[in-house]
C-alpha cells in the first residue's frame, strides 16, 4: 500500500483514566454533524454515532473488578483498510492533516468500506434522516445532510478545520502551522473533564505530540499495522491490554 | 452508548477482510450516486450569519455557563462557555442537546386548559382570569400551595413572595441533596450559608455516595476540577458509577450506608486526637467511639476495618482534604448523612479553609420574599403526607419548572395526593407527566427563550452568579412564569414591591456589586465571601439512626442511579439523548437492572429474565443485567427511564424506579429517607 507522508497530522489523545463516559461527545457530535435523532437507541447495529462510547470491563469478579469507557472516532488511519477498498475513490486520505475523506455524492452504499474498517467507526444511511417539525433549524450550516444510501463517519469535525485554514489564511498566519486552540472538533471541545486533548501529532508544540509518546499510550489495534492518528492512554495495564490482541503470557505495552 | 466488553472484543477482531478488493471503474457509479441523492425531502440548510451568545443552562441545577451558536439569530448548537467558572468550556450530554429541545414535540404550544381529560388552548389574559378568579377566594386563607423544580433562580423570591402575599407559607423545593443540606447543616446544626466544596484546591477528595464525577451538584465544574486535579479522589458508594469508573479507588459501601462509613472514618480521626469546637463535641465523640467501633461498622457497610483505617489515614495526612457526602442519585439523604460528612470536614479542620467545605453567604433581592435557605428547609414529603392525612387541604397547587408525579418517592401515593387537589397548575416547558395531570398548563418558555438566572448552583466552592439571556423569541406562545405571576398579582391587587423580573435580576446584580450589563453579556460574578460559624451543634441523637438493622422482609438494596443522559427529575430523554443509552441499559421496551453474578445466583437469576423489584411502596419491571459493577446484595437501577408523557423519544421506554423507593423516616429528626430502599427481586 502506498503510504503518504504529511507534514501536518491531526490526532487526538484520549485518557481513559479521565473518561466518565458521559456521553456529552457523543451529543455534541451528532448536533454539530446533522445526525438525526432516533427514537429508538439502544440497538446499536441500528444508529449512527461517528463518536460512541464504549463500556470496557476487566472482566474480574465484584470486587476485583474495573470499568473504564472508550470514545471511539475514526482512527483517521495512516494506512486506512477503508479507502483502500472503496471502488468510486469516495474515502480517501490526501489531504494535508491526514484525515481520511468522506466525498458523500461519489459514495454509491457498498459498504465494502465499513466491512473493511476494523473499528466500526463508519456507518450507513438506511433511511433518509427525519427530524422532528422545527428542529431541522437547527442544522448546522457547515455541514451536509446526507441521504438515505451513503456512508458517514467522523470527520474530526473537518469543517473547523477548513474554517480554522480559511481564519490564518485571513489573518496573514501559515494554515499549514495552526495553534492547538485554532482548531478543536466538537467532541473535544465540550468533554467535561478534558479527557480528549487534540493537535498536530508532528508539531512538538501541540500536547498530543508528547502525550503520544507516553509510555502509557496506545493505539487500538497498533499491530494490525493501520497506523492510527488517535491514541489512547491509561494507567491501567488491563485497560492498554485490551486495546490490542495480546497472548496471555505477552507483556503489556507500557509495563 | 456502547457495546459491552464481548461487542468490544469482535470490533478487536473484526479485521482487515476488505483490503483485497480492489477499485473498479467508477465513473459512472458517481453520476448515478449524485443524481440519485438529490432528493428533495432531505432537509435544506438554513444559511445565515453566524454568532455566538453566551447564556446559563437551566436544565438542572448546575448552572453551566453555555455559548450558543447561532445561525441568523436561530441557535443551532451549545458549547460550554470557557470563562465561566461552572462550565469552563464543558458541558453535559443534556447542554449539548439543548437547542434541539426548543423544539422537542414534547414542548407545550401555549396556556392550556383541561377539560375534563381533555385539553384545550386557551390565551394568556383568559389563564389570567381564570386564575384571578380562583385565587380571589384564596386570598388570606392560606389555601395554596407551590412546588418549585427550580433550585437557584431568583424566579423562586417572586413566586414565594407572592405566595407569602396571599398568606401561604407552602413553598417547597423538589428534594434534593441541596434541599438535605439545608435542613442538616441550618436547621440541625444551626450553621448558616450553603454548603459548598472547594474541589480545586483540594488534594484528597472524599465521595461518600456523592456521584461527584456524574450527576452531582455542580457536576460539569467537578468533572472540570477531576480533570486538573493533584490529589486522589475516592468514591464510596454501591455501584462503580462514572464517578467510581475513574477514581483512584472505589469503596463499595451498601446503599445509605455511607453515613456509617463516614462515622467509622471518624471512630479512627478521632483517636488520633483530632478535635473540633462545636457545641455538643464531646458527646458526639462518645458515641461515635462506644458505637461506630470498627467491627461494627464493618458489619454494617461491608467494609473491612482495615480498608476504612487506611482511608482515615489518607485523609489526616493529605494537605487539603474534603468530604463530600451527599445521596447516590442526588436525593432521599438523612440529616445523618449530611452530618457525618460534615462533622468529617470539621474534624480535619476543614471548614471554610481553601479545598475544604465552604459556607457561601446567600443574596436576595425581592424584600417580600422569604428567605429561600429558610424553604429549602420545608420538605415536599412532610407536605405530601399531610395532604394525604386531611392534615393540609390546598386547593390550588402551583408547580414551577417541577415534575413531581414522575420523580417523587412512593409515585403511587404522590398521585393519590395529587388527586385529592382540586386545582394544579403547571409551569412548565415540556408536557410532563405531572402537566398532563394539571387543570391548567402555562407554558414557560425554554431557557434559551427567557431571561432567567443560577445564584451559587449548590455544590459550588464559591459565590458565582450568572445569568440566562434570551437567545430566541420564544418559538411558542411560552410567557416567562414570573412575569405572569407578576400580571396575575397586578390582577389581584396584590403589591409585590417589584415591576419586572428583569428590575429584580439587576437589583440582585446591584447586591452583589456585579455589573448588570456584564452579566447580560455571559460573565459570571464571582465572589470570595465566606460565611463565618458561630454556633454549630452537633446533634448526637441522630447518630442512633446509622445503627439500624436492614428489614429482612426486603432482602435486597436498591441503589438508584442517575445518569443526566437519561434525563434528569424535570426532563425526558432528549432526542439527541437517544443514542447515548447503552445496550445494556434499554432493550426494545424494557429496562435494565443491574446485579453481580454471586447476588444474581443467590436470588437464580439469569442474564436478560424478566423481574419485577417489589418495594413496600411499588414495583418495576425490568430485564436483568449482570455485572460485576454492583456489590453483592444490591440492584442498581437507573432513574430516568417509565415516562408515560413526553414524546416518542423517551414515553414507554422501561420503568419507573422512583415508584419503588421506599419513604422511612429519621428518628428523632422526623425526615424523610428514602436513599436506603430496599426490595424483593423476583421473577416475572
Ligand atoms: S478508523 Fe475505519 S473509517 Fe476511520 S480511517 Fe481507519 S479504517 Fe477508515
Ligand atoms: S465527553 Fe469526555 S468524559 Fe464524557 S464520554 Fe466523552 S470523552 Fe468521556
Ligand atoms: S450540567 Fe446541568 S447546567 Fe450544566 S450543561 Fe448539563 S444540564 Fe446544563
Amino acid at each position: 500500500m502506498q503510504v503518504k507522508e504529511f507534514k501536518v497530522k491531526w490526532g487526538m489523545v484520549v485518557d481513559l483514566d479521565k473518561c466518565t463516559g458521559c456521553g456529552a461527545c457523543m451529543v455534541a457530535c451528532q448536533a454539530e454533524n446533522n445526525i438525526a435523532p432516533v427514537t429508538e437507541g439502544s440497538n446499536k447495529l441500528r444508529t449512527l454515532t461517528w463518536m460512541l462510547v464504549y463500556e470496557l470491563s476487566n472482566g474480574k469478579d465484584f470486587p476485583e473488578h474495573d470499568i473504564a469507557y472508550l470514545p471511539r472516532p475514526c482512527m483517521q488511519c495512516g494506512k486506512p483498510s477503508c479507502s483502500t477498498v472503496c471502488p468510486v475513490v469516495a474515502t480517501t486520505k490526501d489531504e494535508e492533516g491526514g484525515i481520511v475523506s468522506q466525498i458523500y455524492p461519489r459514495c454509491i452504499g457498498c459498504r465494502y468500506c465499513m466491512a473493511a474498517c476494523p473499528y466500526h467507526a463508519r456507518y450507513f444511511n438506511w433511511f433518509d434522516p427525519v427530524w422532528p417539525e422545527g428542529m431541522d433549524k437547527t442544522l448546522n450550516i457547515s455541514t451536509s445532510v446526507r441521504p438515505r444510501g451513503v456512508v458517514e463517519k467522523c470527520t474530526f469535525c473537518h469543517h473547523r478545520f477548513a474554517a480554522a485554514k480559511e481564519k490564518a489564511r485571513m489573518e496573514g498566519r501559515d494554515p499549514m502551522h495552526l495553534e492547538e486552540e485554532d482548531y478543536i472538533p466538537a467532541c473535544v471541545e465540550v468533554c467535561p473533564t478534558g479527557a480528549i486533548v487534540f493537535g498536530d501529532l508532528n508539531n512538538p508544540e501541540h500536547k498530543v505530540a508528547k502525550l503520544a509518546k507516553s509510555r502509557y499510550a496506545f493505539r487500538l489495534l497498533e499491530r494490525l499495522g493501520t497506523d492510527p492518528q488517535v491514541y489512547y492512554m491509561s494507567k491501567r495495564e488491563w485497560v492498554r491490554r485490551q486495546g490490542d490482541n495480546y497472548l496471555e503470557n505477552e507483556k503489556t505495552k507500557g509495563e | 452508548m456502547g457495546l459491552d466488553r464481548r461487542g468490544f472484543i469482535t470490533f478487536l477482531v473484526g479485521g482487515a477482510a476488505g483490503t483485497l478488493f480492489t477499485p473498479v471503474p467508477w465513473k459512472l457509479l458517481d453520476d448515478v450516486s449524485i443524481w440519485s441523492q438529490n432528493w428533495p425531502w432531505i432537509p435544506k440548510l438554513k444559511y445565515g450569519a453566524k454568532g455566538v451568545t453566551p447564556t446559563t443552562c437551566k436544565l438542572c441545577p448546575a448552572g453551566c455557563g453555555l455559548d450558543i451558536n447561532t445561525v441568523g439569530k436561530r441557535p443551532v448548537t451549545a458549547e460550554g462557555n470557557f470563562s465561566h467558572p461552572l462550565s469552563q468550556g464543558g458541558i453535559c450530554p443534556l447542554g449539548a442537546a439543548a437547542v434541539q429541545l426548543l423544539y422537542s414535540p414534547a414542548r407545550v404550544k401555549g396556556p392550556l386548559k383541561n377539560n375534563g381529560g381533555k385539553f384545550e388552548s386557551i390565551s394568556w389574559d383568559e389563564a389570567k382570569k381564570i386564575l384571578a378568579e380562583k385565587l380571589s377566594t384564596q386570598k388570606g386563607s392560606g389555601n395554596v400551595a407551590l412546588i418549585s423544580g427550580d433550585e437557584n433562580g431568583t424566579a423562586n423570591e417572586v413566586l414565594a413572595a407572592f405566595l407569602a402575599a396571599l398568606g401561604s407559607s407552602d413553598y417547597y423545593f423538589m428534594p434534593s441533596d441541596a434541599t438535605a443540606y439545608a435542613t442538616a447543616w441550618n436547621k440541625i446544626m444551626g450553621g448558616q450559608g450553603q454548603i459548598g466544596f472547594d474541589l480545586e484546591n483540594s488534594d484528597y477528595v472524599l465521595m461518600l455516595g456523592a456521584d461527584l464525577l456524574s450527576s452531582w451538584g455542580t457536576v460539569v465544574r467537578n468533572q472540570k476540577a477531576f480533570g486538573q486535579k493533584k490529589g486522589q479522589y475516592i468514591y464510596v458508594g454501591p455501584v462503580q458509577t462514572g464517578s467510581a469508573s475513574v477514581a483512584d479507588k472505589w469503596v463499595p459501601v451498601l446503599p445509605g450506608k455511607e453515613s456509617v462509613f463516614a462515622l467509622g472514618l471518624a471512630y479512627y480521626i478521632l483517636k488520633a486526637g483530632k478535635t473540633c469546637s462545636a457545641k455538643g463535641f464531646a458527646e458526639f465523640k462518645e458515641y461515635v467511639l462506644t458505637n461506630y467501633t470498627p467491627s461494627k461498622v464493618q458489619a454494617l457497610t461491608g467494609v473491612p476495618a482495615n480498608d476504612i483505617k487506611k482511608i482515615a489515614a489518607e485523609l489526616i495526612a493529605a494537605r487539603r482534604p474534603v468530604v463530600v457526602s451527599g445521596s447516590d442519585f442526588g436525593q432521599g439523604s438523612g440529616s445523618l448523612d449530611m452530618v457525618a460528612g460534615i462533622f468529617l470536614n470539621l474534624l480535619l479542620g476543614r471548614l471554610n479553609q481553601p479545598g475544604g467545605l465552604v459556607a457561601l453567604p446567600s443574596v436576595q433581592a425581592v424584600d417580600k420574599a422569604p428567605d429561600l435557605n429558610q424553604l429549602r428547609q420545608n420538605s415536599l414529603i412532610n407536605f405530601i403526607s399531610d395532604v394525604q392525612k386531611g392534615a393540609k387541604r390546598p386547593d390550588v397547587l402551583f408547580i414551577y419548572e417541577a415534575n413531581p408525579l414522575y420523580a417523587l418517592p412512593q409515585g403511587a401515593q404522590v398521585a393519590s395526593v395529587l388527586d385529592k387537589i382540586p386545582f394544579k397548575v403547571s409551569f412548565s416547558t415540556f408536557l410532563d407527566e405531572t402537566a398532563a395531570k394539571a387543570d391548567l398548563v402555562l407554558p414557560t418558555p425554554h431557557f434559551l427563550e427567557r431571561l432567567d438566572d443560577a445564584y451559587t448552583p449548590f455544590g459550588a466552592g464559591a459565590v458565582t452568579y450568572s445569568v440566562s439571556t434570551p437567545v430566541i423569541k420564544p418559538v411558542f406562545d411560552a410567557k416567562p412564569t414570573p412575569d405572569f405571576i407578576l400580571e396575575l398579582a397586578g390582577a389581584l391587587g396584590v403589591d409585590l414591591g417589584i415591576s419586572s423580573f428583569e428590575d429584580v435580576l439587576s437589583a440582585k446584580a446591584e447586591k452583589l456589586g456585579a455589573d448588570w450589563e456584564e452579566l447580560q453579556g455571559g460573565q459570571a460574578y464571582v465572589g470570595d465571601k465566606k460565611v463565618f460559624q458561630s454556633a454549630l451543634a452537633l446533634p448526637t441523637q441522630i447518630l442512633s439512626g446509622g445503627l439500624k438493622m436492614p428489614s429482612s422482609e426486603y432482602p435486597i438494596y436498591l441503589a438508584p442511579v442517575a445518569r443526566p443522559y437519561i434525563g434528569n427529575t424535570k426532563l425526558a430523554t432528549p432526542p439527541f439523548g437517544v443514542v447515548t443509552i447503552r445496550e445494556n441499559e434499554l432493550k426494545g421496551k424494557d429496562f435494565y437492572v443491574h446485579l453481580n453474578k454471586a447476588t444474581a445466583k443467590k436470588l437464580g437469576l439469569k442474564q436478560d429474565k424478566k423481574v419485577k423489584l417489589v418495594s413496600a411502596a411499588g414495583q418495576c419491571k425490568a430485564l436483568v443485567n449482570i455485572t460485576e459493577t454492583v456489590m453483592n446484595d444490591v440492584v442498581a437501577a437507573p432513574l430516568g427511564f417509565g415516562h408515560t408523557a413526553w414524546d416518542d423519544f423517551s414515553k414507554g421506554k422501561g420503568d419507573n424506579v422512583f415508584n419503588v423507593l421506599t419513604v422511612t423516616q429519621e428518628k428523632p429528626t422526623g425526615l424523610y429517607v428514602w436513599n436506603n430502599s430496599q426490595v424483593k427481586v423476583v421473577k416475572a
